[in-house]
């Protein structure tokens, strides 16, 4: 039998990772959604820009991109577990299906999903406990990555920066970045962990130019200076001719190199 | 005699200050600098006329030579693309800031001086650009202080002080000629005790908190105390940001990071 | 295991290259021929050596090489290396060997020379003409042994082969330790080191050259044109 879970929570409570230990231990097919979420007072939603899927979507080859209204109407498979991703900063108002945010369900109605069951970090003990933080305000930013591929020194530092405050009040960030050997790299970071993540994808592009997939880095916060975040992306993405110069003796070897994770 | 030794200012005149007043309080009046006046740090001509003005003889950092000849420093000095552009873009401002005079008085700077049986370098005495980290192969330590031709070595360049005694050592070798190879000859060298003292940051630490630190030696007991220096962050901090430097130099300054990492290979040498 | 021959300090002499290649078509398991640097001098006319390592004869072991002291100072001397020029030449052998050096090698070989590295890494081996320090850093059996250790250290290899003093040895830092005490901000700590089982060997220079087995470990110094009796003067 089918089930379609909605699991809603606040930013940085580990929705994702929850959704991926869902996936990986169902033994049918699996389908997932992200809903962009909607912005409370004083609090804005970052744009996720697909992150979350490219990510599962890597780690869980076959998952259903639920998103797609191609495959909106054709008939679902048997057993399908359908996922879907609400990011919600305050807890529901109603317990059950009746505390789904009605802005949703316009959306999911276009895509023929009905939740048979809503999850939302902090309220329901079916979630793993998060210190769920008081987010009074906040402020999102991205940026569109594609194309950009990072000195891995530099994305060390960055990064390093970044979720220790050069660049204003870092709540959450996360990202998929480009390294120059084709790798790309999921990198998370929330207040409330300890150290940041920094996952390879199994999808290795190969080390011939800008990578064509998705590439994004998303951060919530307070008093965040996207000026001074850009200034520092510019010295620490590469030229093409870097580029070409770090690329073209690995298009020599054959097999694909396994160095150790840059940061 | 009891004597001060400062390294890496980094055109940071707070911290500066607050340690020449440090060494002034203890009534010590002979100083020696290791080198990098300059370099990141937002008051490189008031630091350079503060070192001239008290006669503090010093040799000459990387980043001295470099404000004179222009970046000759290999690549490989810095750990990543951004550790570099950062470097570059500290470089010109620092070069556009000096004034001739100042300029010209870095280009004087000796790469040594020596006193007795004590060197003074800043990096090592093969080259400004070797860090000599206090966990570097102890034979290859002994060496630099040895080829020297020095009981004490002081150096900086590292940014973290400490004090390294290498003692008890030996080598035994065997050797065999050509002429006789069934008896190699035995021989054995015993190592004489020395010691680096690396006096690390006035003015851009990196030791775990923002205080200045600087050594002091006692000549007559062998004895070095490393002193911690706290001075007015804020104030270099509000000056990088005034003459326009990168805001970011401000917060690494703040919490006690390099301005750009170090690189990671202690025995690295720029092959220039 | 198959032998490395090395070789340095050939100086232009053809004949004596001819001579070597003979000597290892008629010695068994060498496959890799290493020249160490001197290839040219400015005691007689390299040009016709320095063509045929570029373009090496059938049945023959194709040199691999490397620069040494005298292409050092021929490049020197050319611009290849900035604002130096043959300095350490003029001081010890005078003008006339820098004319002499120029002289010997035409200007067409220039590229492929400056074109040539330092040294080889070899498996643990660093093959070189002086040290890791410099080209024209001169190791011998008399060397101070912590000198040799550093020179092993900077390249982090277990052997270091060196053609520089033209002497050919063996020499095998076989114990001893030191004891470093280290004290900063965090607290005071201490170290005991031991000498690391390395060596440096010396090649030899001119006639004398060396071959070697990785995979024993076995050296044998010889003689050009001698007749193979030098087999049994080589020891592991």
């Amino acid at each position: 039998m089918s089930q379609t879970l909605l699991i809603s929570g606040p930013p940085g409570c580990g929705k994702t990772t929850w959704i991926l230990n869902q996936i990986q231990s169902h033994p049918g097919p699996c389908g997932f959604l992200r809903l962009v979420g909607y912005p409370d007072e004083g609090l804005l939603q970052a744009r996720d820009g697909g992150i979350d899927l490219v990510w599962l979507q890597d780690q869980c080859p076959g998952l259903l991109d639920l998103a797609d209204p191609d495959k909106a109407l054709a008939p679902r498979a048997a057993k399908l577990l359908a996922l879907i991703e609400l990011p919600q900063f305050q807890p529901p108002t109603d317990s059950g299906l009746a505390g789904v945010d009605r802005r949703a369900i316009p959306q999911l109605e276009a895509l023929h999903l009905s939740p048979d069951a809503h999850l939302h970090f902090g309220r329901d003990a079916a979630l793993p406990h998060q210190d769920t933080l008081d987010f009074s305000s906040l402020q999102a930013w991205g940026r569109n990555l594609a194309g950009a591929v990072w000195d891995p020194a530099s994305l060390s530092s960055f990064w390093f920066e970044l979720v220790n405050g050069a660049y204003g009040d870092v709540y959450r960030a996360k990202a998929l970045m480009n390294l120059p050997d084709g790798r790309a790299f999921f990198c998370n970071w929330m207040v409330s962990r300890e150290g940041s993540q920094f996952l390879p994808l199994q999808t290795l592009a190969s080390p011939d130019g800008r990578p064509q997939r998705l590439s994004r880095l998303v951060v919530q916060g307070k008093d965040l200076d996207p000026a001074a975040i850009e200034v520092t992306l510019a010295d620490c993405l590469l030229s093409d001719a870097v580029l070409e110069l770090q690329q073209a003796p690995l298009r020599q070897r054959k097999a694909p190199p396994h160095p150790s994770p840059a940061a | 005699m009891t004597h001060a030794v400062i390294s890496c200012l980094h055109a940071n005149l707070a911290a500066l200050e607050a340690v020449l007043d440090d060494i002034d309080q203890r009534g010590i009046t002979t100083i020696t600098c290791l080198g990098d006046l300059v370099g990141y740090g937002p008051q490189p001509n008031e630091v350079v006329n503060l070192v001239r003005e008290r006669a503090i003889p010093s040799c000459q950092g990387c980043w001295d030579e470099d404000i004179i000849e222009g970046l000759n420093s290999c690549e490989c000095s810095y750990p990543s693309q951004l550790a570099e552009r950062r470097g570059h873009q500290a470089h010109q401002w620092t070069a556009e800031q000096l004034s001739e005079e100042n300029k010209a008085f870095l280009a004087s700077l000796p790469m040594s001086l020596r006193r007795d049986r004590l060197l003074f370098v800043h990096g090592s005495p093969n080259s400004q650009h070797e860090y000599l980290l206090p966990d570097m192969d102890a034979f290859a330590a002994l060496e630099r202080v040895q080829t020297a031709d020095a009981d004490t070595l002081f150096c900086g360049h590292t940014h973290r002080p400490y004090v390294r005694e290498l003692r008890d050592g030996v080598i035994r070798v065997r050797v065999q000629a050509p002429t006789d190879p069934q008896s190699p000859a035995e021989r054995e060298m015993a190592l004489p005790v020395r010691r680096i003292v690396n006096a690390g940051s006035v003015g851009e630490p990196r030791h775990g908190n923002t205080h200045a630190t600087y050594v002091i030696h006692d000549e007559a007991t062998g004895n070095v105390e490393i002193r911690e220096v706290p001075y007015d962050v804020e104030r270099t901090c509000r000056a990088i940001v005034e003459v326009g430097l990168p805001p970011v130099f401000a917060w690494r300054l703040r919490h006690g990071f390099e301005y750009a990492e170090r690189a990671d290979d202690a025995s690295h040498v720029c092959e220039r | 295991m198959a032998r490395w021959a090395l070789v340095s300090g050939l100086q232009g002499d053809l004949a004596l290259y001819e001579a070597i290649q003979r000597d290892l078509r008629q010695l068994a398991r060498v496959d890799t021929l290493f020249v160490l640097g001197d290839l040219i001098g400015p005691d007689r006319d390299a040009n016709a050596l320095l063509a045929r390592l570029q373009d090496p004869r059938r049945g023959e072991l194709a040199p691999q090489c490397i620069y040494g002291w005298w292409e050092e100072q021929l490049l020197a001397e050319r611009g290849y290396r900035g604002e130096r020029r043959a300095d350490p030449l003029r001081q010890q052998f005078g003008q006339a060997a820098v004319e002499a050096l120029e002289q010997a090698v035409d200007p067409g070989h220039l590229a492929w020379l400056a074109a040539l590295q330092f040294g080889f890494i070899e498996l643990d081996c660093a093959l070189l003409h002086g040290s890791s320090a410099a080209v024209d850093d001169s190791l011998g059996p008399d060397s101070s042994p912590l000198l040799l250790l550093d020179r092993l250290t900077r390249m982090d290899v277990n052997r270091l082969f060196t053609a520089r003093s033209g002497q050919q040895f063996r020499l095998e830092l076989s114990g001893g330790g030191i004891e470093s005490q280290v004290r900063d901000l965090e607290g005071q700590r201490q170290h005991q080191q031991s000498v690391p089982q390395r060596q440096v060997i010396g090649i030899g220079a001119g006639v004398r050259y060396t071959l070697y087995d990785p995979g024993s470990d076995r050296l044998d110094f010889l003689v050009a044109g001698s007749r193979p009796q030098q087999r049994a003067r080589g020891f592991a």
